[in-house]
C-alpha cells in the first residue's frame, strides 16, 4: 500500500504513536524491550484484546455493546462458584459455563436490538446493570480469593506453550492466553472477509435498509454479532480469573469504555460500516503500553486515563479534520485578481 | 405467451387507516419504456414496494410474465426479474464497487461464504455489458451520485433482470448525466428489459417513456400512450387542476429612490468577487448560475451565515454590517435554506414550533417566560395563512409532505416580517401542484413590497418568477438581465453554460 494511503487511516498514526512511545519508555527504561516484557504484556493483555474483538464486530454492524464487561464478570463469578460448589475442578467445564453464559446473554441483548429495534446503547447500557445486578443478588458478593480458587484455573493462568530460560536458570514463558487470542483473530478474520455472515455484518453497518432489501437476514446477523461478543466475553471472564486469580464480582464493571476507547482509537467508525481487526489490535496495544508502562518512565497509572484521553480526542480530531479537507479540496478555487 | 411482462390488476393497500392504493392497475410490456408518474403522496412508492414484495397488497394480483405472484418475500419477486433501484439507490458505501455489484447474486446463490475472485469478476463483466469503467476497488461513498446510479444498474443486471424500476433515478444529478442514464436505458430496452421509470419531472417523462400510467391519490387516473399527451395535459390529468403560468410583472409604482438592498463590490476570497446589485421593493430577482458558481454563497453572506471578505451592504441606503444570521434578521433580512431537512427544520418537532422559533422572544411576558396562549393563536393563523395541510399544529413537522414542510419554512421565516426574503432553492424535491402553490406565495409577498431574491436551478422557474435575473459563474456575476421576458429558456442556458467554459479557457 502507498505511503499516501496509509496516512488517511487513522490506525497509522496510533501505530506511530505506540512506536514513538515504546522507543521513549525504552529510552528511559531498557527493561521495557526485552521479551520477558513483551510477554507479560501479551498475556495480561490477551483478555482485553479478545473483549475488543467482539466490541469491534458490533461496532461494525452500526451498534455498540457496552455490556460485555459485566457479561466476562457473570460468566467468570458464575463459573467459579459452579466449579466450587460442584467440586468438578476442570477448566475446560469454567469454560463451557461461561461461554453458555455469553452466548445466552448475548442473545438477550440482540432479542432487543434486533426484534424489539431499540438503540443498541440504551440496550446493553440496560441489560449490564440487569446482568450484575441479578448476580449480585442471586449468585452473591463475596469474593474468590486465591486460597479457595480451584486447582485447574490457576494451573490455566500459568501454563505456557513456549518457555524461555532466564540467564539465572529460572524461565518465563509465553501464555497460553496468546494462542487463545490468535485463536480469536483467525477465526474473526476469516468470518469477517470469507462468509457471508461476516460481509452481512459490514453490510448492515454500512446500510441496514440496504442489506435488508438486498436480502440478507439481518435479524440473523444482529443475533451472530451479539452473541459472538458474549462469547468472547466469556472466553475472557474465565481468562481473567486465571490471570489474576481472585475473582471479585465487582471487577472489570466500568471498564468497557477503555475498550470501546481502543477500538475507535485503531480506526474503526463509531457509525458503523468500517474497520479492521489490525487497527483494535494497534488500538488494544495502545492503551495497554499506557496502562501497564507509565509507571515504567516513573509516572502514576493515573496519567493512563489522561493519555488515553488525549490520544482519542487527537485521533478523532485528524479523522474529522482530513475529512473536511477532502472536501473544501473539492470546491472551486476562485482565482485571485492578478 | 404474450408480450406482457408484469400485470398488477386492482391493487389496494390501506396503512393505518389512510388508504395509499385503491384498485391500481399497472401493465408492463417486455422491453417496454414505461413511466409511473403522479405527486408526492400519491402512491407511487407504495405501488413499486408492492411489486417489489416489500409490501404485500390488501388486495389485488401481480402476475409476471403469466404466472401470479404469491406471498411477500422480496427474493420471489427478485427471482422473477424484478429489480427495484430506489432513490437512495440503497448502496453500501463502506463497501468497494465490486463488492456492491455482486452481493444480490452471492446471496441468490445462497452460497455461505465468498470467493473474492469472482465478486471481482461478477463485478467487471456487469460494468463491462453496459459499458462503463469504474475501479471496482474503489469504495462506494467516494463517487458522484451518477456513478453510484450506474453501481445499482450494473447490480440489477447480474441478477438477470427483466424489468428495471427507477425510483426517481434523476433527482440528484446533473442534466449531463441524465442524458448518460437515458443512453443506459435505452441500451437495456434493446436488450429486451423493462424500465418502469418513477418521476415527476414531467420533461424527463416525455423524453424517455413509451407509456405512461397516472396515478392521483392512491387512484389510477389513466394510462396512455406517450403520443397522446403534452406536458399540460399531462399536469392537468396528474394534478386535477389546470396551472397557468403567467410571468411574473414587477409592479414599478413600487420602486423608490434608494434601493432596498444594495450590494457593493461584496467579495469572499476562494468563492466569490465583485459582487454589485440592487434590490428593489416588490421585485423578485433571479440568481441562477451552475453548483459552485457561487450564488449560494454570496447569499449566505448577506444573511450572515458566511462573512463576506470586503465590499458593503447597504439597507434603504444605509451601509449595514451582517456577520451573523441575528444581524440579518434585525435589518429584515430572511434565508430559506437549500436544504430544508437540515438547514430549516426542527424535524421532530411540531410544526407550531417550527414556525414561531425564529420570533419566539415576541412571546414573552414578563420574568421572560412565553406566553402560550399568543404562540398558539400565532401558530395557527399562520398554518391557516399559508394552508399547511394539517389537523393541527402540534403534529411534527416529519408527518408533512415535502410541499407542506417548505411551507413551514416560509412561514417561519414570514413571521419575522422581513423586507429582504431570499429564497434558496424554493421548489427543490416539491411536486408540481405543490411547486405552483409556493410560486403563488411567493409573487404575493412581492406584490405587498417585499424584496426577493430567488436561487434555482431550473431556468424555467427562474423566468417564470422572476422580473430579473443574474447570472453567475465562477464566483462572478457574468450577466444581467434587466426584463426575464426578453430571454428565452434556451437563451439563459447558454449565457450560464457557455459563461462557464470561457471562464475555464481564461
Amino acid at each position: 500500500m502507498k505511503i499516501k494511503q496509509l496516512m488517511r487511516h487513522s490506525e497509522t498514526y496510533v501505530l506511530l504513536i505506540v512506536i514513538l512511545f515504546s522507543a521513549f519508555v525504552t529510552s528511559v527504561n531498557p527493561a521495557f524491550l526485552t521479551l520477558e516484557n513483551l510477554f507479560d504484556l501479551l498475556r495480561s493483555s490477551s483478555g482485553t484484546a479478545i473483549l475488543a474483538v467482539g466490541i469491534f464486530m458490533v461496532l461494525l454492524s452500526g451498534g455498540v455493546d457496552v455490556s460485555s464487561t459485566t457479561i466476562a464478570i457473570v460468566g467468570q463469578y458464575i463459573s467459579v462458584n459452579v466449579l466450587i460448589s460442584t467440586g468438578i475442578d476442570n477448566i475446560f467445564f469454567a469454560f463451557a459455563i461461561s461461554i453458555a453464559l455469553g452466548l445466552s446473554l448475548g442473545a438477550i441483548n440482540a432479542v432487543f436490538v434486533s426484534l424489539f429495534k431499540l438503540p443498541t446503547l440504551i440496550v446493553t447500557l440496560g441489560t449490564s446493570s440487569l446482568y450484575h445486578g441479578a448476580m449480585l443478588e442471586f449468585v452473591g458478593t463475596r469474593a474468590v480469593n486465591v486460597g479457595g480458587l480451584p486447582q485447574s484455573i490457576k494451573d490455566f493462568g500459568s501454563l505456557n506453550v513456549l518457555e524461555v530460560a532466564r540467564p539465572d536458570g529460572s524461565t518465563f514463558g509465553l501464555s497460553v492466553f496468546f494462542v487463545i487470542l490468535v485463536a480469536v483473530l483467525l477465526l474473526s478474520w476469516f468470518i469477517l472477509k470469507y462468509t457471508m455472515i461476516g460481509r452481512g455484518i459490514y453490510a448492515i453497518g454500512g446500510n441496514l435498509e440496504a442489506a435488508k432489501r438486498a436480502g440478507f437476514n439481518t435479524r440473523r446477523i444482529q443475533f451472530f454479532v451479539y452473541m459472538y461478543s458474549g462469547l468472547l466475553a466469556g472466553i475472557m471472564g474465565v481468562m481473567h480469573l486465571s490471570l489474576i486469580r481472585y475473582s471479585n464480582p465487582n471487577y472489570l464493571v466500568g471498564t468497557e469504555l477503555g475498550v470501546i476507547a481502543a477500538v475507535v482509537l485503531g480506526g474503526a467508525r463509531i457509525s458503523g460500516g468500517s474497520g479492521t481487526l489490525t487497527g483494535t489490535m494497534i488500538g488494544v496495544a495502545l492503551i495497554t503500553i499506557l496502562e501497564k508502562n507509565l509507571i515504567m518512565i516513573g509516572l502514576s497509572s493515573y496519567w493512563q486515563q489522561f493519555f488515553v484521553g488525549l490520544v482519542l480526542v487527537m485521533g478523532v480530531s485528524i479523522t474529522y479534520l482530513q475529512a473536511k479537507l477532502q472536501k473544501s479540496g473539492r470546491q472551486i478555487i476562485v482565482k485571485e485578481e492578478e | 405467451m404474450s408480450d406482457v411482462f408484469l400485470e398488477a390488476k386492482n391493487i389496494s393497500k390501506t396503512f393505518v387507516g389512510v388508504k395509499a392504493l385503491d384498485n391500481v392497475d399497472l401493465t408492463i410490456g417486455k422491453g417496454e419504456i414505461h413511466c409511473l408518474i403522479g405527486e408526492n403522496g400519491s402512491g407511487k412508492s407504495t405501488l413499486i414496494k408492492i411489486i417489489g414484495g416489500v409490501y404485500r397488497a390488501d388486495s389485488g394480483t401481480i402476475s409476471i410474465d403469466g404466472t401470479e405472484l404469491h406471498g411477500t418475500q422480496a427474493i420471489q419477486s427478485i427471482r422473477a426479474g424484478v429489480q427495484i433501484i430506489y432513490q437512495d439507490l440503497s448502496l453500501f458505501p463502506n463497501l468497494t464497487v465490486a463488492e456492491n455489484i455482486s452481493v444480490n447474486q452471492m446471496l441468490e446463490s445462497n452460497q455461505q461464504t465468498v470467493n473474492w475472485k469472482s465478486v471481482r469478476e461478477t463485478a467487471r463483466r456487469a460494468l463491462a455489458e453496459i459499458g462503463e469503467d469504474i475501479d471496482i476497488d474503489e469504495r462506494v461513498e467516494n463517487l458522484s451520485v451518477a456513478k453510484k446510479q450506474i453501481i445499482a444498474i450494473s447490480r440489477a443486471l447480474t441478477q438477470n433482470a427483466k424489468l428495471i424500476i427507477m425510483d426517481e433515478a434523476t433527482s440528484a444529478i446533473t442534466s449531463e448525466e441524465v442524458k448518460h442514464l437515458f443512453s443506459i436505458i435505452m441500451q437495456l430496452k434493446e436488450r429486451g428489459i423493462a424500465i418502469l421509470f418513477v418521476s415527476h419531472k414531467l420533461s424527463e417523462v416525455f423524453e424517455i417513456a413509451e407509456n405512461i400510467t397516472i396515478i392521483r391519490d392512491g387512484k389510477l387516473v389513466g394510462v396512455y400512450p406517450k403520443e397522446d399527451l403534452n406536458e399540460e395535459k399531462l399536469t392537468y390529468i396528474m394534478t386535477g387542476r389546470t396551472l397557468k403560468f403567467e410571468p411574473y410583472r414587477y409592479d414599478e409604482s413600487l420602486q423608490a429612490e434608494t434601493p432596498l438592498l444594495e450590494v457593493k463590490n461584496l467579495s469572499k476570497k476562494g468563492q466569490y468577487r465583485n459582487i454589485n446589485f440592487k434590490l428593489q421593493r416588490g421585485e423578485i430577482l433571479g440568481v441562477i448560475g451552475l453548483i459552485g458558481s457561487g450564488r449560494t454563497e454570496v447569499v449566505q453572506s448577506i444573511f450572515g451565515l458566511d462573512a463576506s471578505d470586503s465590499g458593503s451592504v447597504y439597507i434603504d441606503g444605509t451601509e449595514v454590517e451582517i456577520k451573523n444570521p441575528r444581524d440579518g434578521m434585525r435589518y429584515g433580512i430572511a434565508m430559506l435554506p437549500e436544504d430544508r431537512l437540515t438547514q430549516g427544520l426542527f424535524e421532530a418537532q411540531s410544526i407550531g414550533d417550527n414556525i414561531v422559533i425564529t420570533v419566539l422572544k415576541k412571546f414573552l411576558k414578563k420574568a421572560h417566560l412565553l406566553d402560550i396562549r399568543n404562540k398558539r393563536q400565532a401558530e395557527a393563523d399562520w398554518v391557516e395563512k399559508l394552508a399547511i395541510k394539517t389537523p393541527t399544529p402540534d403534529n411534527p413537522v416529519n408527518s408533512l409532505s415535502g410541499g407542506n414542510q417548505q411551507r413551514v419554512v416560509l412561514a417561519k421565516w414570514l413571521a419575522t416580517d422581513p423586507k429582504v426574503f431570499i429564497l434558496d432553492g424554493p421548489t427543490i424535491g416539491i411536486d408540481i401542484g405543490s411547486k405552483h402553490t409556493i410560486h403563488e406565495i411567493i409573487r404575493d409577498l412581492a406584490r405587498q413590497g417585499m424584496g426577493i431574491i430567488m436561487i434555482s436551478d431550473e431556468a424555467q422557474e427562474i423566468l417564470d418568477n422572476c422580473n430579473r435575473v443574474l447570472v453567475m459563474a465562477n464566483g462572478q456575476v457574468v450577466r444581467e438581465i434587466e426584463d426575464s421576458t426578453t430571454i428565452s429558456r434556451d437563451e439563459l442556458l447558454d449565457v450560464i453554460a457557455q459563461r462557464q467554459v470561457a471562464g475555464a479557457e481564461a
